[in-house]
């Protein structure tokens, strides 16, 4: 498993930094982002690389979980 | 979530938020907004600036509090509230973001439009514009080296929330004022461009009617010349015919602004249309649906023109623009560039301000100090061409972004 904390950072870095953690593909990655684009952004790109993406919303923003076999 | 599935549905929610934004901007030019211009960041920030500043910044045909950009953020901020997205947050350095806002006017100042119009200006049939777009184009593609190589401008943190509600405030503040205005109220201290007058080579000023002369004071028309009071002429019959609207008096009426400027804010803040984005997404990783946003914005402005009758093909001639490649080039390439360092395009900036991001207030705050010097400091582009200082300022932004992707590199590992 994987966690990235994209929390503050400017567009386009969330998906940047995600995309970069994603590259071996693991079974699980975890990223914390705080503002609806990134949300968004990165949920999209989990998707598209065939992670299964649950978001929970907390008071520090977004934990999105993305999950594949 | 298979992979088309989620590549079509945000491709449609932005091509269709483009579409909006591109067609509502065109009908604004038809409701009385300058040729191109039914929305322009950069030009109505300037406007706004204008009005407070107007008379002594040489800022008087471009004064005018824009309806549209204030209900901009306002409309963001209640989209953003009812999502639950509203969040105050700031702190990543903003006296930077300040300096890059800056910059980025200076920038679209010498093209004529920020990045929403260069494309509304293509939509228009202006193919000037394609100069300007092509600096865009080379200025994101810096931007993107830049950010491969770990260009970040560090964190937001959360702030209080009274923090988040400053730069909406002040845009509520702007709204006051110009319904305030709007509403008759005097004003002796502000700036107005009057209601389309004309503006002669020599910066004489005749009002809507053809017949009265604005400025200089005293002047009248003899002859189809405007003659000063001492009897000297000071524009030529010839000039006079050739007298340009002034883009501050073109305008669409209040409330049409207005409801136009909310709407847009909600469409803009749900869609995250960003005209940058579209451009960055698509070098950095081929993603293509915020180009789609573009797209669809120039498809939307080229269908209303040609409805409205405003659509005219061709490079020389366009409302509220200039034929000089290379400046359009190089005042793009240093937008461009200035926006990719603060993340996202001005609109961006303005809707990201209205879901409490004091960072985007930042950059807009620098946006209206650098109208502000470039109508002072006569770098400022016009229809004849560039300004005397237009070169010159463009070259020290050069050096200011260089100096910024210098100070802020390689902290590319979180």
């Amino acid at each position: 498993m994987i966690e990235v904390d994209a929390r503050g950072l400017s567009c386009p870095l969330p998906v940047m930094r995600t995309k970069d953690a994603i590259a071996d593909l693991p079974g699980e990655a975890v990223v914390l982002v705080d503002s609806g684009t990134a949300k968004a952004n990165v949920e999209n790109l989990l998707a598209d690389s065939g992670y299964v993406v649950t978001t929970a919303q907390g008071p520090d923003g977004y934990r999105i979980v993305g999950k594949r076999d | 979530m298979g992979k088309a599935s989620g590549i079509s549905r945000t491709a449609l929610w932005l091509g269709g938020g483009g579409l909006i934004i591109g067609a509502v901007a065109a009908w604004l030019v038809s409701q009385g907004n300058p040729g191109n211009m039914g929305l322009c960041i950069a030009c109505f920030l300037r406007d706004t600036v204008g009005f407070f500043a107007g008379g002594s910044a040489n800022m008087g045909a471009v004064a005018y509090i824009r309806p549209e950009l204030v209900g901009l953020p306002l409309g963001a901020l209640a989209a953003a509230l009812a999502a639950k997205e509203f969040r105050a947050r700031g702190g990543s350095a903003p006296l930077i973001r300040f300096v890059l806002g800056f910059a980025f006017m200076a920038g679209a100042l010498v093209f004529l439009g920020c990045t929403v119009r260069a494309w509304l200006r293509l939509g228009g049939g202006d193919l000037s514009a394609l100069a300007g777009i092509a600096g865009i184009v080379f200025g994101v593609w810096i931007g993107t080296v830049l950010l491969r190589r770990g260009f970040d401008l560090g964190r937001a943190g959360k702030l209080g929330r009274w923090a988040g509600w400053v730069t909406p405030a002040v845009f509520a503040a702007l709204l006051l004022v110009a319904a305030l205005w709007a509403s008759g109220v005097s004003m002796p201290w502000a700036t107005t461009t009057p209601p389309g007058a004309k503006s002669t080579a020599e910066k004489a000023v005749i009002a809507a009617d053809g017949a009265t002369v604005l400025k200089p004071a005293g002047a009248k028309l003899v002859d189809g010349a405007v003659v000063g009071a001492d009897g000297t002429v000071v524009s030529a019959p010839e000039s006079v015919k050739a007298a340009k609207p002034m883009p501050g008096g073109k305008r669409a009426p209040f409330l049409i602004s207005l409801i136009a400027g909310l709407l847009l804010g909600v469409v803009a803040q749900r869609t995250r249309f960003c005209t940058i984005g579209g451009v960055r997404d698509s070098i950095l990783w081929k993603r293509f649906d915020l180009l789609l946003g573009i797209a669809g914005l120039v498809v939307g402005a080229a269908v209303v023109n040609l409805v409205f009758g405003q659509f005219n093909l061709g490079f020389a001639n366009q409302p509220v623009a200039h034929t000089d490649i290379l400046g359009s080039f190089a005042g793009m390439s240093i937008a461009g560039l200035s926006a990719v360092m603060l993340g996202g395009c001005p609109f961006r900036q303005v809707i990201m301000s209205g879901e409490g991001d004091a960072d985007a207030g930042m950059a807009i705050l620098g946006m209206a100090a650098g109208a502000l010097a470039a109508h002072g400091l006569n770098v400022a582009s016009s229809a004849k061409g560039l300004a005397p200082l237009g070169w010159p300022m463009l070259a020290v932004m050069a050096v200011l972004l260089t100096v910024i992707a210098f100070a802020k590199r390689g902290r590319a590992t979180s």
